[in-house]
């Protein structure tokens, strides 16, 4: 009895340490994608206040602005998030003499920045937060 | 897409493994099962998942390396567990203290902020350690490496290392401080191989190794001066071929380890064992309880690994070695995040010294390279090697968060 089950655990016990080691590498495998770039020198950039750790799609710690940026849960857009509360095409910023401007584009869920709700567009000031579903983003352009 | 990651999903994995092998195990002692082994196990599970739920919810730093630890340290205590109940039961005890040190070590790193500046009082402690350890020392296993003081018996030579990786944090992020005093890198060269000629003199040639590792890796990433460098490897060269030429166990290492069978009645047999043992287990291993670990010499202790990879399986030992592998890749990770230099230092040399212990005994009980007696952190039975690992991992938690904190605006 204890050897059968013995001989039946040794192969789970193998397949549970595998599946743990799978996982906890592929959380890391995001987490090295989300490293990726760093604007921070450079301009206006939106740098994320969530922890990275947290958030099971792939997001950057941080994304430069130069010109316009929209993002979504689509690919076509230039930010790609693929959670549930991001629409497909759900915001853009653009930049017109170096300032820059947020508008949202009629999705579901809405964009709030510093807490309020966005209707149509407004403009952006250093250390806005832009709330999106759960992800935070806080814009920071310094001149 | 959405749940292929969950958060949670490695702390469950490792309940659902804990559940299984704990009852395996119990099973496995039924007959000599009483209520305070059943009730050590289940506080050990409500230990282990509490403290990593805690941790998320404290710590805003690293979560991976904790949870690398908790899979490691529960693999080691069912295999001690299998071997003695004796024994298990004692590092059951131990882990939970191990787990309430790295509590401790996590709040002191980040709530206090004096440790740059205590360099003479951690030159003063490792030299009294190892000073306690030649006058009250006892000789285990051809090493005097242990000293117990009303019953209590541990390993100074394991706390020092955490030292040793303070001492060398100090230094290298306080050069501009030390560079008034002429040759200091020199003379910091002649302190730590006063430490490694210390643990000679105690025969404790495991940890020599691995003070000259952490040493020797540190100063290659920090020090500007390569002609430092340059002597140090050149006397680690001389003074390894020094060793082997004057002291014959150093001799019997190397002999064994290029061609033990001619030796596997007496100084052949450790490695050997431990061989027919890792052959014996083959891809999964026999399974829990039906192979014969406590043939090889300290099965529980230095040859952890031997004695998992018979009845758990090569596949499980591969796994051990990844599981390392990641946890010193989460360690270079904090330490390239951290921006005081200090703390990077810390974490570096932590990270190297689990990485390279974990790498020196292994690949001693593999016949790698030659055996030196060492521990494998949080796997093997011991209390000083238990604590010591639990503290430094609590100093690398710390060293992940943002200690020197700058505002984005």
């Amino acid at each position: 009895m204890f050897d059968l089950l013995s001989i039946v655990f040794k192969y789970i016990f193998v397949i549970i340490i595998y599946m743990f080691i799978f996982v906890i590498i592929r959380m890391i495998y995001l987490d090295i994608r989300a490293m990726e770039g760093n604007p921070e020198d450079s301009g206006a950039y939106l740098k994320l206040l969530n922890r990275l750790d947290s958030l099971p799609y792939r997001v950057r710690d941080s994304y430069s602005l130069n010109g316009t940026l929209s993002l979504g849960r689509s690919s076509e857009n230039d930010v790609v998030i693929k959670d549930a509360f991001v629409s497909k095409r759900h915001l853009i910023i653009t930049k017109d003499e170096e300032e820059y401007f947020i508008e949202d584009l009629g999705s579901s869920n809405g964009t709030y920045v510093n807490k309020q709700l966005l209707v149509d567009a407004a403009k952006l000031i250093n250390g806005d937060i832009i709330k999106i579903g759960d992800l935070e983003f806080i814009f920071v352009n310094r001149i | 897409m959405k749940n292929l990651v969950d958060g949670r999903l490695p702390r469950r994995l490792l309940l659902l493994f804990e559940l299984m092998s704990m009852s395996l195990i119990l099973l496995y002692r039924r007959d000599s099962l009483d209520i305070k082994i059943v009730a050590l196990a289940i506080g050990l599970l409500v230990v282990v998942y509490g403290a990593n739920y805690i941790l998320s919810r404290l710590s805003d730093g690293d979560l991976y390396i904790f949870l690398i630890v908790s899979m490691l340290m529960s693999i080691g205590i069912i295999m001690i567990f299998r071997i003695s109940s004796d024994l298990g039961l004692k590092q059951l005890l131990w882990l939970v203290i191990g787990i309430g040190a790295f509590f401790g070590s996590y709040f002191m790193i980040t709530k206090l902020s004096f440790w740059e500046s205590l360099f003479p009082v951690y030159i003063a402690a490792a030299y009294s350690f190892f000073a306690m350890t030649l006058i009250l020392g006892d000789r285990k296993h051809g090493a005097i490496n242990w000293i117990s003081i009303g019953g209590i018996s541990f390993q100074p030579a394991e706390m020092t290392k955490i030292i040793l990786v303070f001492i060398l944090a100090c230094f290298f992020s306080g050069r501009d401080k030390f560079s008034r005093y002429k040759y200091a890198d020199y003379w910091m060269m002649g302190v730590i191989y006063s430490f490694i000629g210390l643990l000679f003199i105690q025969r404790d040639l495991g940890t020599a190794m691995i003070f000259m590792g952490i040493f020797t890796g540190l100063q290659y990433i920090y020090s500007n001066d390569r002609k430092v460098i340059r002597a140090n490897i050149g006397l680690f060269t001389i003074g390894g071929i020094a060793a082997y030429i004057l002291f014959d166990h150093v001799k019997v290492r190397i002999m064994t380890w290029l061609n033990p069978w001619p030796y596997i009645d007496n100084k052949g047999y450790q490695i050997t064992q431990s061989l027919f043992a890792i052959a014996e287990g083959s891809y999964f291993g026999t399974g829990l309880g039906r192979g014969n670990p406590s043939f090889i010499p300290l099965s529980y202790n230095d040859f952890i690994f031997s004695s998992i990879t018979e009845e758990m399986g090569v596949f499980t030992g591969i796994g051990i070695i990844m599981l390392f592998m990641i946890l010193v890749y989460r360690g270079f990770k904090i330490a390239l995040r951290q921006d005081s230099k200090f703390y990077r230092m810390l974490a570096l040399g932590i990270t190297l010294m689990f990485g390279l212990q974990s790498f020196v005994i292994i690949g001693g009980v593999t016949k790698v390279i030659p055996l030196t007696g060492l521990t494998l952190p949080f796997v093997s039975y011991g209390g000083t090697s238990v604590l010591s690992s639990f503290i430094a991992l609590g100093i690398l938690q710390g060293a992940s968060e943002k200690l020197t904190r700058e505002e984005i605006r």
